[in-house]
């Protein structure tokens, strides 16, 4: 039973609920599943109580549980948000299947319907990636120990979390490997080696990669010891062409925040402390979870010359001089899964964006009888069918074990956007009900939407239109009233004791901003590139200010 | 003076050899290995790295991964496999849950014993495979029978810590894969998905990258550890006579099913074991295609997979109108690209057009277009194959249609230029002399077999010497009649089956 060593995964994800749990004295969930003997035999009817607190009891989940317990709803499985955030959340992943937690701490597994939103993200900026002229490739996983010293201020920022790799093929290795943490050194090593003239410029890569950071806290999607990714790196000739793509790229990822994940992020660049280690400028889109925390969604960073100097990355240019490149790298990660669940989710489970779900359209047919059970089920696969052929995603739940009662709570909490529900009586009028996720109860219901194709499709692409576009307004007004203008280091404390963001002129040093830190747990989420107009003054030292900056608590 | 006047002639020597220095060195009858690792890196696929076996994947050899990447995710997805990603790190006890399996990947297994200044009181491995991270998840989703069949697959990294040579793409101490794991309520619908796979992975190399293989059964000794039988597409190296697996579909039997508790409720209420599949491809595939097609001018790429199918070269004689030259170059490849063609133009003008010629051959672009003053007089392209060097003259209008069925050929004689050299290869033997004398003659040799394993072990103690051992490829579903009384060439027993044996990657 090797297994028992194992730090308790729940305990590192999340320390305020292994206290609760360990007060309860249930072990269990705090278990990696390679021990599911044990669990098996200690999870009985007993667990339903202290479900809310499950994420790895698979008990209180609906779908493991189909096989034991025909019941009408998904009781208890999901703590309301309302309640606890943070159990909200560990309970909307394990429940709506998203992801678990992997054998090693502070690891996950990545479920399908998790990594299916992966792959919506993956797809959207991929394509966007090769709109705007970069090539993908794939780095070695393992990096030279030697190369991540050669940036002074680099090894400095990643060295607590770097993974080493000492031993390999049974055989002590002569150099220690890092697994990447991010591919900088890497990639600038090659760099060096493919640049030659300024013919050769601009160079503009991505690849798509997991990285590793051993860090002590974990959360799931949020930060985990590895993750994945996608990280471009290019090199440009000149200042200006790197500052020109790190922000188209930063824009490249404000662009998808807000028109397919309906996040309302606040785009702005970072302060001096904040910023990457290596790089001059970091930008920076930030957005604003349900418990109004921020959440660093994407970066671009404008390296300067930084690695370029540690490495030697030199081309002729065209004066045949040598010179150092100008380089940018940027990158979004699983995390933003994390930004997507946390923004949109409500009591009830996941809301996800129409754009980035895996099932846009769940079919709930409702029978009776065995008559009406063909019936039923022919129409729901029809209906299937046409919206499938009108590029919809779209599912039928035609278990047999579930009730209809059951399936609408289930698919609610998976956050799926729209159900259509079918039964006997629609069949007789040719119609169906349309539900929307994001408006409970009749209000978000249109009955009488006709089966006829062309009506239905239409109906429900608009459908989803609506809900996209509310789900961002609802979230934009969420954020504008959550952040508040301060003028003073005495209101910026009131408003970040509300648990909101502050934004207020700033102007003065990293010591002033660290003080901020220590007294208030917020840090500069960034200077916005949207700035008030006027004369400022910094809250803290009097002095003139150029910007406002915004303060927040941040994941 | 006179050091740093030779040191600046040097500089500008090397400068120049660098420019002008296209072909390869090696030539691929003469030295094949060298040969390859040079057309590998001369054309761009990958570079070398300064940790052995390990190699940076260029956007060249991407693009073709991504393609193929594109096929078949999209195909599992009509099977309604789904996509997962399971963690990176292995604790040891779960790596060392099914002992014949690690037994196999033990020692090719990389640690991590560090995080950070501080040493880790358990090591962690990085995955060699996935089998023993995914299925303690297997046995805690699997319940009653509507969980099954459950199939999913992981687009990922991994790592074997091997010492023999590394080889690019064919073997390199970490590599990328698609890796599906399946698990079903019966044995039929195991073995079904086993072969529907394998149909896929056929249809990769023969269908995308041109390159006949041969589907059948692997023998108990070269079987998946810990499996319950393997199958595999095998192809061909005729330059150095070798087999090479292509990619895998294993059943897994009932096996880990056992060691990891996987069981499920059947519809009867019995408890049950469910039956496991595992299938990987890998960038492997890769590495197949640069041997078979390439040539001493560099990489011949088939076009289905090529990310640059066509390249268009304008050549400005003197006193010719070079805007005019470049705008039709333009529109050239304005027009292929439209009509869903991936074509490009090179426009470098610190290069010449015969620079151009030969650096894109050594890419292996499959079709080349010239074109110059006359060709522009005459509303033409001239047009050159990379696979056979045939030239012709296509007029402007009929440019799209002709393209497309001259890509369409190429992709058609590679494949059967390459399937024509491995028929030439085979040999079918039915004694032991006939069998050394063909596998010294660098053949891919079909024997008669008794399928013992202990007999396969004596061929592989009998064949040991610098080039590595004989041993079974596969045998091939596509069995010739057995004659009644053949006898096993090895061991005189008689023969059960017709097996393809040789000397393998």
């Amino acid at each position: 039973m090797g297994a028992l060593r194992l730090p308790s995964l729940a305990l590192l994800f999340s320390p305020s609920k292994a206290l609760r749990s360990s007060s309860a004295s249930r072990p269990l969930r705090l278990r990696p599943p390679v021990i599911r003997k044990v669990s098996a035999s200690l999870s009985g009817g007993a667990s339903r109580a202290l479900s809310t607190q499950s994420l790895a009891n698979e008990e209180a989940t609906p779908p493991s549980a189909a096989d034991r317990k025909p019941s009408s709803g998904p009781e208890g499985s999901v703590t309301p948000r309302s309640v606890d955030f943070n159990a909200w959340y560990l309970d909307v992943i394990a429940s709506a299947e998203l992801a678990d937690y992997g054998p090693v701490r502070g690891t996950m597994v990545i479920r399908p319907y998790g990594y299916a939103i992966w792959e919506s993200i993956q797809e959207y900026l991929n394509s966007k990636f090769k709109e705007t002229g970069h090539s993908n490739m794939y780095f070695p996983q393992f990096i030279p120990y030697s190369f991540i010293e050669k940036e002074a201020s680099h090894v400095e920022g990643f060295s607590p979390e770097l993974a080493l790799v000492t031993i390999g093929g049974g055989k002590e290795l002569e150099e220690k490997l890092v697994v990447r943490p991010t591919s900088e050194t890497i990639v600038n090593h090659m760099f060096t080696q493919w640049i030659q003239s300024y013919r050769d410029l601009p160079l503009m890569i991505n690849q798509w990669a997991n990285v590793t950071r051993w860090e002590m806290r974990t959360k799931p999607f949020v930060r985990t010891l590895e993750f994945l990714w996608q990280e471009g790196h290019t090199a440009h000739a000149t200042l200006e062409e790197a500052e020109k793509e790190a922000l188209q790229m930063i824009d490249v990822y404000r662009k998808f925040a807000y028109e397919q994940a309906a996040i309302p992020v606040i785009a702005g660049r970072k302060s001096r402390a904040e910023t990457f280690a290596g790089a001059t400028q970091t930008y920076t889109i930030e957005a604003m979870m349900g418990d109004r925390k921020a959440l660093q969604a994407g970066t671009s960073h404008n390296l300067g010359q930084n690695f370029s100097r540690a490495f030697g990355t030199q081309f002729t240019d065209e004066n045949g001089q040598r010179q150092h490149v100008w380089q940018t790298s940027w990158a979004v990660s699983t995390r933003f899964i994390g930004g997507i669940i946390m923004t949109h989710g409500d009591d009830a489970g996941l809301m996800l964006p129409p754009r980035i779900a895996p099932i846009q359209v769940i079919i709930v047919p409702i029978w009776k009888t065995a008559d009406e059970r063909t019936e039923v089920l022919n129409a729901a696969a029809s209906l299937e069918r046409t919206l499938r052929a009108a590029g919809i995603k779209v599912k039928v739940d035609d278990s047999e074990q579930r009730t209809p009662g059951w399936k609408f709570n289930f698919w609610e909490m998976k956050g799926v956007p729209l159900r259509i529900e079918v039964g006997p009586r629609d069949i007789g009028n040719r119609s169906v009900v349309v539900c929307r996720r994001d408006i409970p109860g009749k209000p978000g219901k249109d009955f009488g939407i006709s089966m006829e194709p062309s009506k239905l499709e239409s109906h429900v692409k608009s459908r989803l239109e609506d809900i996209q576009a509310s789900l961002l307004q609802r979230a934009i007004s969420f954020r504008d009233g959550n952040i508040v203008d301060v003028n003073s280091y005495e209101e910026l404390k009131a408003v970040i004791g509300q648990g909101k963001w502050a934004r207020g002129p700033w102007s003065a040093g990293d010591n002033e901003e660290l003080k901020v830190k220590e007294e208030t747990g917020a840090t500069i989420r960034c200077f916005p590139f949207e700035q008030p107009l006027g004369k400022k003054t910094c809250f803290m030292t009097g002095n003139p200010a150029d910007e406002v900056a915004i303060f927040a608590k941040s994941y | 003076m006179a050091t740093s006047n030779t040191d600046t002639s040097n500089a500008r020597k090397k400068e120049v050899k660098k420019e002008t220095r296209l072909g390869l060195t090696y030539k691929k009858d003469k030295d094949f290995g060298e040969w390859y690792s040079e057309v590998c890196v001369a054309g761009e696929m990958i570079e070398y790295y300064d940790i052995s076996g390990c190699y940076i994947l260029r956007p060249w050899t991407m693009a073709i991964w991504e393609t193929l990447q594109a096929f078949f995710d999209a195909e599992i997805k009509k099977m309604n496999v789904k996509n997962v990603y399971f963690p990176l790190f292995v604790t040891e006890n779960v790596l060392q849950k099914e002992k014949d399996h690690i037994e196999g990947f033990a020692p090719e297994v990389a640690w991590v014993t560090k995080s950070g200044q501080s040493e880790m009181e358990i090591p962690i491995a990085i995955r060699p495979t996935s089998e023993t991270v995914m299925y303690p998840y297997y046995s805690k989703w699997i319940r009653g029978h509507r969980d099954l069949p459950l199939k999913l697959n992981q687009w990922c990294n991994v790592v074997r810590w091997e010492f023999s040579h590394p080889t690019p793409f064919i073997r390199s101490r970490e590599f990328l894969w698609q890796e599906g794991h399946t698990a079903f309520a019966t044995q039929d619908e195991a073995d079904q998905e086993v072969l529907e796979i394998l149909e896929l992975y056929r249809r990769i190399y023969e269908e995308f990258l041109a390159i006949p293989v041969i589907k059948g059964k692997k023998s108990e000794l070269e079987k998946f550890a810990g499996g319950f039988y393997t199958t595999s597409v095998e192809a061909f190296i005729p330059n150095t006579g070798r087999g090479i697996q292509g990619a895998t579909s294993h059943c897994l039997g009932q096996n880990f099913a056992k060691m990891f508790e996987i069981n499920f409720e059947n519809e009867k209420g019995e408890k049950a074991m469910v039956w496991q599949n595992s299938w990987a491809y890998s960038t492997r595939t890769i590495g197949v295609m640069v041997m078979v097609h390439g040539d001493d001018k560099g990489l011949v790429l088939p076009p289905k997979v090529a990310s640059v199918q066509v390249i268009v070269i304008p050549v400005p004689y003197k006193d010719a109108d070079t805007q005019a030259i470049f705008d039709a170059c333009r529109s050239t490849v304005d027009t292929l690209c439209k009509a869903g063609f991936r074509a490009e133009v090179d426009l470098r003008d610190n290069y010449s057009p015969g620079w151009k010629y030969s650096h894109w051959e050594m890419k292996g672009v499959p079709l080349r277009i010239e074109i110059g003053p006359k060709d522009l007089a005459n509303k033409q392209v001239r047009v050159v194959c990379r696979d056979n060097g045939a030239k012709m003259d296509i007029p402007m209008h009929s440019l799209v249609e002709q393209v497309k069925e001259i890509l369409s050929n190429i992709q058609e004689s590679l494949f059967n230029a390459a399937k024509q050299k491995r028929e030439a290869c085979v040999k079918v033997i039915n004694t032991w002399d006939e069998f050394i004398a063909a596998l010294n003659n660098k053949k891919l040799i079909l024997a008669p077999w008794c399928d013992e394993e202990d007999v396969e072990k004596d061929v592989k103690a009998r064949t040991k010497g610098e080039h590595g051992a004989a041993k079974t490829l596969c045998t091939p579903f596509d069995q010739p009649r057995l004659p009644e009384g053949t006898l096993c060439f090895a061991s005189g027993k008689p023969a059960k089956k017709w097996t393809y044996w040789g000397r393998s990657y």
